[in-house]
C-alpha cells in the first residue's frame, strides 16, 4: 500500500492507484467509504424487510431468494437478525456518526485531519470485515453462524471504540483558532457527546461478546453453557438466572445504542432547521445541554428492558422514572426545533422536508414510547408488534430521515452537485406516507391482539381483522421499498450528470465547511488555517445576505456568499 | 531543540516551495517540550492529542473491565461457584509490576535531567520487569492448570482466567509501547521523546492500578 502513515501530510493523491485511494487515511475518503457501506447495507436491509413481511403474510408462497434455503423458523429468525444487524450497525450507527462525522467533523472545526488517521483507517476496515462476517453468518449453519456473528459484533465494537477515541480527541484538541466550545456547531456537539457515549457502551458490548464467545468456543462459564449445566447437580443451578446476566450486559449496550444512533441525528436536524429557517438555534446553549442529557440518561436507562425478565422489584420503578426522564431532554430538543421554526422564513426544499419528517416521526414514535416506559404496562397490554412499530418509527425510520436530510444537504459538499429537488420531493412524500402506513397499523395490531379482557368470540373476530391489517402493512412495506428506487435513480442520475457546482455555498450556510470549494479539496483549508470569529448560527435580517459565516471577521461589513 | 517559531516558518516556506508534495517530510520544528503551541495549526506537532487520546482510552478500558467486574459480582451469587485459590506467585508478580512503575518514573526523571543514558537503562529495566510480569502470569496459569483448574472448570475459574488474560493482553500492549519508545528515533517524529514517554507512563501506571484492583477483586471477592 502506498499510503502514508502519518496523516499530517496532505498529499495522498501522490499515489493515484485505486488501492492507495481505497486504503487512504484521509478523513473525507474514509467518511465517504462509510457512507457507501451504509448505502449498500440499507438497500439490502430494506429488501430483507420486504421479504420478511411477504413471507410472514403469505407463508406458503415460495420466495425466489429464500426458496433455495431450508424454510425453518431458525432461518426466518436468522434473516431477521441479518436485517437488524445491517440496519443498526452499518446504517444507523455508521452513517450519521462515522460517515458524515468523519467527512464533516474536521471541516466544521477547521482541522486538516482527524487526530489519529491511521487508527481511523483501521476502524474502517475492521467495520468492513465485521460487515462481511455478519452477512456471512447468515449463510452458515446456526451454531457456527452465531459464533461468527458474535465475533463480528465484538470486532465492530472495537472499531467503534477506536472511532470514538478519534472523534473525541479530534473535537477536544484539533479545533481551529477561535473555535471555542460555545461556537461549535450543534452537529459537532452531537458527534462529540455521541463519541463519549459510544466509548462507554461499546466497551461493555465488547466485554459481553468476548465472554459469550468464550463460553461457546472455550467452554468457559460466564453465562453458563449447556455442558456446564449438564455437569452440575440441578439444585445448584438456578436455571434462567444466567441468561439474564448476558441480557443485562446486552441491554446495557442496546438501550444506549438507540441514543448512539439518534444523537448525531439530533445534531443534524438542529443544524438543518436553523439553516433553512434562517434563524439562530433557539436556546442553543440548552440544546447542547439537552444533548449531553440524552447521552447521560441514555447511558443509565438500560434496566427498563428488563421489566419482563424480573429485576429487583424496586429497580423497574427506578428505571421507569429514568426512562420517563429521558422525555425531558427530548422534549427540550423538540421545543427548540419548533422555536427555531417559529416565525422563520422556512425554505421547504427536500432536505428540510426530511428534517420536518424526522420531527413528525420522532413525536409519533416518542409518544408510543411513553406507554412502553411504564413498568407495569410493558408486560400486560402490548405485543411484539407494538414494540416493533415503536422502535422502527423512532429509531429506524426517523434516523433514516435524518440521514437522508443530511445527504440532500451535504451532497454538494460531498460530490460538488445537488440532488434533483423534484425527484427528491416525490421520494420524500412517497416514503413519508409509506412509513406511516406501515408502522401505525402495526401499533394498532399490537394493541388489538393482546387484549386480555376480551372473550374468545371477540378475540377471534379481532384476529381476522388483524390478519387483514397485516396484509395492508405488507403491501405498504412493498410500496415504501419500491419508492426507494426513486432515490437510487436520483442519486445515480445526479452523480453521473453532474455539472460543476455553481457555487461553494448553495444553502447560504454559516459553518466552516462551506467556506471552501465543493467538493472539499484534498487539503481542506490549504495553507491558510481558518480562524473563527463568531457562533455557528448567525442568521439575521431580511436582506439577501442574511447570515454571517463563522470565518467572517467582525470588522468586515458585508458578506460574500461566494 | 531549535527555536520553534523559526522552525515553523521555515517549514511553511518549504511547503509552499514544493507545493506540499513531500510526503515524507514530516513537520520538523516545534518538538520543544511539546507543551507550547498545543492549539496551533494542525499539521504541526500537537502533542496534546496524545494526552487526550490516552485519557479517553483509559476510561474506555476501565469500562470494559467494569462490565466484567459487575458480571463477576452478579455471577458469584448464582450456583456452581467454586472459589479459585490464588497462586502465591501472583503476589511476586504484583511486586514486580509495582517496581516497574517505580523504575519507569525514575527513567522519566533521568530524561527530565537530560540524562539520556540513565533514561535508556531504566527504561530497559522497566521493559524487562514488564516481560517478567507476563511470564510470571503464564507460570501462574500453568500452576493452576497443574491443579486441574482450567478456563472451563467453573465460573470462578473462568473469571480468573479472563481477568488475568485480558489484563495481560493490555499489558502486552504496554510492553510493545515501551519497546516502541525505546526503538523509535524521535529526531524526525511529531512528538518529543519526553511526550511519548509520559503518555506511555500514564498507560503503564493505569495497568498497574488496574492490576491491583483486579487482584483485590479476585482475592476479596472469591
Amino acid at each position: 500500500m502506498v499510503t502514508h502513515d502519518d496523516g499530517g501530510n496532505a498529499s495522498p493523491s501522490s499515489g493515484s492507484g485505486v488501492l492507495s485511494r481505497l486504503f487512504s487515511t484521509h478523513h473525507k475518503t474514509i467518511g465517504l467509504q462509510y457512507l457507501w457501506l451504509a448505502l449498500a447495507s440499507v438497500l439490502v436491509g430494506m429488501v430483507l424487510s420486504a421479504l420478511l413481511r411477504l413471507h410472514a403474510t403469505w407463508p406458503d408462497r415460495a420466495i425466489p431468494f429464500l426458496a433455495s434455503m431450508e424454510s425453518t423458523p431458525e432461518r426466518f429468525a436468522a434473516m431477521r437478525l441479518l436485517h437488524g444487524s445491517l440496519m443498526v450497525f452499518f446504517v444507523l450507527t455508521a452513517a450519521p456518526q462515522l460517515g458524515f462525522g468523519n467527512y464533516l467533523l474536521p471541516l466544521q472545526i477547521g482541522a486538516e485531519e482527524m487526530a489519529f488517521p491511521s487508527l481511523n483507517r483501521l476502524s474502517l476496515w475492521m467495520t468492513v470485515v465485521s460487515l462481511a462476517g455478519m452477512t456471512g453468518s447468515f449463510f452458515l449453519p446456526l451454531a457456527n453462524g452465531i459464533n461468527l456473528w458474535l465475533a463480528s459484533a465484538a470486532l465492530f465494537s472495537l472499531a467503534a471504540l477506536f472511532s470514538a477515541l478519534n472523534f473525541a480527541t479530534t473535537t477536544i484538541d484539533m479545533r481551529a483558532k477561535g473555535m471555542t466550545l460555545p461556537r461549535m456547531p450543534v452537529t459537532v456537539w452531537a458527534w462529540f457527546v455521541n463519541a463519549i457515549l459510544s466509548m462507554l457502551i461499546f466497551s461493555v458490548l465488547l466485554a459481553g461478546c468476548s465472554a459469550v464467545l468464550s463460553d461457546r468456543l472455550l467452554g468457559s462459564n460466564f453465562f453458563s453453557t449447556a455442558s456446564f449445566l449438564a455437569a452440575q447437580p440441578q439444585n445448584l443451578v438456578r436455571q434462567g438466572s444466567l441468561p439474564i446476566l448476558w441480557q443485562r450486559l446486552f441491554w446495557y449496550f442496546a438501550q444506549a445504542e438507540v441514543y448512539v444512533a439518534m444523537l448525531p441525528c439530533f445534531g443534524i436536524v438542529t443544524h438543518l432547521i436553523a439553516t433553512f429557517a434562517r434563524k439562530p438555534v433557539w436556546k442553543e446553549r440548552l440544546v447542547v445541554l439537552a444533548l449531553c442529557g440524552v447521552g447521560l440518561v441514555g447511558f443509565c436507562v438500560w434496566g427498563y428492558h428488563m421489566f419482563a425478565t424480573g429485576l429487583n422489584p424496586y429497580a423497574p420503578l427506578v428505571f421507569s422514572v429514568l426512562a420517563a426522564s429521558l422525555g425531558i431532554p427530548a422534549a427540550f430538543l423538540l421545543a427548540s426545533w419548533l422555536g427555531t421554526l417559529w416565525n422563520g422564513r422556512v425554505q421547504l426544499n427536500t432536505a428540510m422536508l426530511f428534517t420536518i419528517g424526522f420531527i413528525s416521526l420522532f413525536i409519533a414514535g416518542g409518544f408510543s414510547g411513553m406507554f412502553l416506559a411504564r413498568h407495569d404496562l410493558a408486560r400486560a397490554a402490548v405485543s411484539e408488534e407494538f414494540v416493533i412499530g415503536h422502535f422502527h418509527l423512532v429509531m429506524g425510520v426517523a434516523a433514516t430521515f435524518a440521514i437522508l436530510a443530511a445527504l440532500f444537504f451535504w451532497f454538494p459538499k460531498l460530490f460538488g452537485c445537488r440532488l434533483n429537488e423534484g425527484l427528491g420531493k416525490l421520494h420524500f412524500w412517497m416514503t413519508f406516507a409509506g412509513v406511516y402506513a406501515i408502522f401505525m397499523p402495526l401499533h394498532w395490531v399490537g394493541l388489538l391482539t393482546q387484549s386480555h379482557v376480551l372473550g374468545d368470540a371477540q378475540r377471534a373476530a379481532i384476529a381476522s381483522a388483524g390478519a387483514s391489517i397485516r396484509t395492508f402493512v405488507t403491501l405498504a412495506t412493498v410500496w415504501t421499498v419500491s419508492a426507494q428506487t426513486l432515490f437510487v435513480i436520483n442519486f445515480l442520475y445526479s452523480l453521473l450528470h453532474r455539472k460543476r457546482a455553481e457555487e461553494n455555498n448553495p444553502w447560504r450556510a454559516t459553518t466552516l465547511e462551506w467556506s471552501i470549494a465543493s467538493p472539499a479539496p484534498e487539503g481542506n483549508f490549504g495553507d491558510v488555517p481558518p480562524v473563527v470569529y463568531r457562533g455557528a448560527y448567525e442568521f439575521h435580517g431580511d436582506s439577501e445576505l442574511d447570515f454571517a459565516p463563522q470565518h467572517l471577521a467582525p470588522e468586515l461589513p458585508a458578506v460574500k456568499a461566494q | 531543540m531549535p527555536g520553534t517559531t523559526t522552525g515553523q516558518d521555515i517549514k511553511l516556506i518549504i511547503e509552499k516551495g514544493n507545493g506540499g508534495g513531500g510526503g515524507n517530510t514530516p513537520p520538523a520544528g516545534g518538538d520543544g517540550g511539546g507543551d507550547d503551541g498545543k492549539r496551533g495549526r494542525e499539521g504541526q506537532p500537537s502533542a496534546l492529542k496524545y494526552y487526550t487520546g490516552i485519557a479517553i482510552a483509559i476510561v474506555s478500558i476501565l469500562m470494559f473491565f467494569m462490565a466484567l467486574a459487575s458480571a463477576f459480582l452478579i455471577r458469584k451469587g448464582t450456583g456452581g461457584w467454586v472459589p479459585v485459590r490464588i497462586p502465591g506467585l501472583l503476589w511476586v508478580n504484583t511486586a514486580i509490576l509495582l517496581t516497574s512503575s517505580a523504575t519507569l518514573e525514575m527513567a522519566r526523571k533521568h530524561l527530565a535531567n537530560s540524562d539520556l543514558s540513565g533514561f535508556r537503562r531504566l527504561w530497559r529495566v522497566t521493559t524487562i520487569l514488564g516481560v517478567l510480569f507476563l511470564v510470571g502470569q503464564l507460570v501462574a496459569w500453568r500452576i493452576l492448570a497443574g491443579q486441574g483448574i482450567y478456563l472451563a472448570t467453573n465460573p470462578a475459574s473462568s473469571f480468573f482466567y479472563i481477568f488475568t488474560g485480558a489484563h495481560a493482553l493490555h499489558l502486552l500492549g504496554g510492553v510493545c509501547a515501551l519497546l516502541y519508545v525505546a526503538r523509535r528515533n524521535f529526531d524526525q517524529a511529531k512528538v518529543s521523546l519526553g511526550v511519548a514517554a509520559e503518555v506511555v507512563s500514564y498507560y503503564w501506571h493505569f495497568m498497574d492500578a488496574l492490576w491491583l484492583f483486579l487482584l483485590a477483586l479476585l482475592y476479596l471477592g472469591k
